[in-house]
C-alpha cells in the first residue's frame, strides 16, 4: 500500500474546498463576484488615507452586532428601560463591555464619517463621475446622526429624557411641517412609553435599515466607479498624457511621472 | 473637447491607468484596511474599558464619573424640572448656534434655517464645483471654504461643550435680585422656586444662568404690556399654547408654585438693575 504523496493529499483538500464553492457558484455567481471584488485593481498609490471608509464600515459593524446585543437585554418601556440598562452593566456578562462599546462606538462612528467625508473634500474625490456617491455619503451621514438621537433617549436617564424633549420640541419649530413631525415623534401630547417605543423602533429598524441599503448603495458605486489617487500623487491614475500636448496646452500639462516613486 | 467630453476622457484615462498600473484589491489595499478596522476596534474597545473602569457602576449620576462621563445618569423624572437639557457632543454645535439666535423671532434661523441651508450645499457640493481639478493648491475656493467649515464646526462644538450650565442658585443670589430688582418681600418664594427649578438652565435674570436654546432673559420681563401673573401662570404651566414648543411644560409644579412663580415674573421689572 503507497502512502499518498503529499501533492495528492492538497490535491484532496483543494477538491473537497472547491466541490461546494463550484456549487454555489453554479447557483449564484457569488464567487466569481466575491474574486472581483477581491482582486478588482485600485490605483498604486491608494494609501493610508483611503482606510478612513472601510473603517467607518467596521465601527459601523461594530454597532450592529453590539446593537443586537443590547436588544437582547433592553426593555423598551417607561419602567423597565432604566432598570434593563443598569442590569446590563451590572449583571449580564460582559454586559458593560457591549454596552460601553456601543455608547463609545457611536462617537468613533460619527467622527470617522466626519473624517472620511473631509478627505474625499480634499481629494476632490466627489467629482465626475462620483456625484451620486457624494450624495449617499451625506444622506448617510445625517441619518448616522440621526441614529444617534434616537439612541440617545433609550437609557430613559435624566438627560437622555429632558435633551429629547428638548430635541422634540426644537423639530417643532420647523415651519408646516414642524408640529406634525414633533406629534408623531412623541407619539401624542406627552413624552412617555409611545415616545420611547417609537425611538426604540427608528432606531433598531427604520435607521439602520435605510443605513445598510444606503451603505450597500455606497460600496457598489465605489467597486463600480473605482477609488481616485492622491491628487497630489505623480502616478495619479488619469493623470494626463504628454502626448496631448499636441493641442496646444502644453503649459497645463503634468509632467510624466517621475523615474522610480512608484511604490 | 467640450467640458463634458472631457471628463469623459480623464475618467477613460483613469480606468486605463489602473488596469495598467494599479494593483489588486486584495491584499494591498485590504492590508491597510485590515490594519485601520483593527485600531478602530481597538479604539472602541479601549474607550468602554476606560469609562467603566474608572467610573463607578453601583453609583448613578456624578458619584460614579469616571474619566470618561458617568456610567449612568439618574432615572428619567418627568415631574423634575432641574434638568440640563444637554444634547450628544456631536450635536453642540447645532445646540450652540441656538443660543446664537435668540427666541422668539430669529430662533428658527438656528432650528431650522442654517442648518438647512448648510445641508443643502452639502449635498449640491458636486454640482457647485464641477471643475475636474483636484489638487489642493488649485482649488482655493474650495480650501477656504474647507478651513472655515472646520474652524466654524470645532468652534461652534467647544463652545457647545463649555456653555456654562447653570443649574441651581443659592439664596445669595435671590437676595441680590430682591435688592438689585426692588422686588416686594412676598414674591421672595416664587424667586427662590425660579432659582431652583431648572429655569437657569436656559434662561438668565439679572446676571445669573445660563443663555441655553434662545431662552430670553427675564430681568425685565414683567415690564412688558399685558405679561401679568395669570398670564405667567398660564405660560409657564404649558408654553406651547403660546407658540412656544422649545420651552417644555411646567404644570407638574402645581398651582400654587406656578403661581408664586408668576408673581415674581410679573414683579420682575428690571428696576434699579
Amino acid at each position: 500500500m503507497a502512502i499518498p504523496s503529499r501533492k495528492k493529499k492538497q490535491g484532496k483538500i483543494l477538491t473537497l474546498v472547491m466541490i461546494p464553492l463550484d456549487w454555489l457558484e453554479e447557483r449564484s455567481g457569488i464567487v466569481g463576484g466575491v474574486k472581483y471584488f477581491l482582486f478588482r485593481k485600485v490605483p498604486r498609490d491608494t494609501s493610508w488615507w483611503h482606510t478612513l471608509g472601510s473603517a467607518t464600515l467596521t465601527a459601523f459593524l461594530v454597532q450592529a452586532t453590539t446593537g443586537v446585543v443590547l436588544a437582547m437585554y433592553y426593555k423598551p418601556h417607561p419602567d423597565t428601560a432604566y432598570e434593563s440598562i443598569e442590569r446590563i452593566t451590572n449583571d449580564i456578562t460582559l454586559g458593560w463591555l457591549v454596552r460601553g462599546m456601543h455608547k463609545w462606538g457611536a462617537s468613533v462612528f460619527i467622527i470617522l464619517m466626519f473624517l472620511h467625508m473631509g478627505r474625499v473634500f480634499l481629494f476632490g474625490a466627489y467629482k465626475y463621475p462620483r456625484e451620486l456617491n457624494w450624495i449617499v455619503g451625506v444622506l448617510i451621514l445625517v441619518l448616522g446622526m440621526l441614529e444617534g438621537f434616537a439612541g440617545y433617549l433609550l437609557p430613559w436617564d435624566q438627560t437622555a429624557y429632558w435633551a429629547s424633549v428638548v430635541g422634540i420640541n426644537l423639530n417643532g419649530t420647523a415651519p408646516f411641517l414642524g408640529p406634525f413631525l414633533a406629534w408623531f415623534l412623541q407619539g401624542g401630547a406627552e413624552i412617555g412609553s409611545n415616545t420611547l417605543t417609537i425611538f426604540y423602533a427608528m432606531h433598531m429598524l427604520l435607521i439602520p435599515g435605510a443605513l445598510i441599503g444606503l451603505i450597500l448603495l455606497h460600496l457598489y458605486l465605489v467597486v463600480r466607479l473605482g477609488v481616485s489617487s492622491p491628487p497630489w500623487s505623480d502616478v495619479a491614475a488619469g493623470r494626463p498624457r504628454p502626448t496631448v500636448t499636441s493641442n496646444g496646452r502644453a503649459g497645463l500639462v503634468n509632467p510624466a511621472p517621475r523615474s522610480g516613486k512608484a511604490k | 473637447m467640450s467640458a463634458v467630453d472631457e471628463r469623459r476622457a480623464q475618467h477613460a484615462r483613469y480606468k486605463e491607468d489602473v488596469q495598467r498600473e494599479g494593483h489588486p484589491f486584495f491584499p494591498y489595499a485590504m492590508f491597510h484596511d485590515t490594519v485601520m478596522s483593527l485600531v478602530v476596534v481597538s479604539v472602541i474597545v479601549g474607550l468602554a474599558c476606560v469609562w467603566y473602569f474608572t467610573g463607578d457602576p453601583d453609583k448613578p449620576g456624578e458619584e460614579g464619573t469616571g474619566w470618561l462621563g458617568v456610567i449612568y445618569e439618574e432615572k428619567a423624572d418627568a415631574g423634575t424640572t432641574s434638568f440640563t437639557p444637554r444634547p450628544d457632543w456631536y450635536f453642540y454645535f447645532l445646540f450652540y448656534l441656538l443660543r446664537i439666535f435668540k427666541w422668539p423671532d430669529s430662533v428658527v434661523l438656528g432650528t431650522v434655517g442654517i442648518p438647512t441651508i448648510a445641508l443643502v450645499l452639502l449635498i449640491m457640493l458636486p454640482f457647485l464645483d464641477r471643475r475636474m481639478e483636484r489638487r489642493l493648491l488649485h482649488r482655493p475656493v474650495a480650501m477656504v471654504a474647507f478651513v472655515l467649515t472646520v474652524v466654524a464646526m470645532g468652534v461652534l462644538t467647544y463652545k457647545g461643550a463649555t456653555a456654562k450650565e447653570a443649574g441651581a442658585a443659592g439664596s445669595e443670589v435671590v437676595d441680590k435680585w430682591m435688592t438689585d430688582n426692588n422686588l416686594p418681600e412676598d414674591v421672595r418664594p416664587g424667586a427662590e422656586l425660579f432659582a431652583t427649578s431648572g429655569c437657569l438652565n436656559c434662561h438668565t435674570y439679572d446676571g445669573s444662568g445660563a443663555s441655553n436654546l434662545g431662552a430670553p432673559d427675564l430681568t425685565d420681563i414683567g415690564a412688558q404690556p399685558g405679561k401679568d401673573v395669570p398670564y405667567f401662570e398660564r405660560y409657564v404651566a404649558d408654553p406651547s399654547t403660546f407658540g412656544n414648543n422649545v420651552m417644555p411644560k411646567f404644570a407638574s409644579l402645581g398651582a400654587e408654585n406656578l403661581h408664586a412663580i408668576a408673581e415674581f415674573l410679573a414683579a420682575s421689572k428690571g428696576g434699579g438693575g
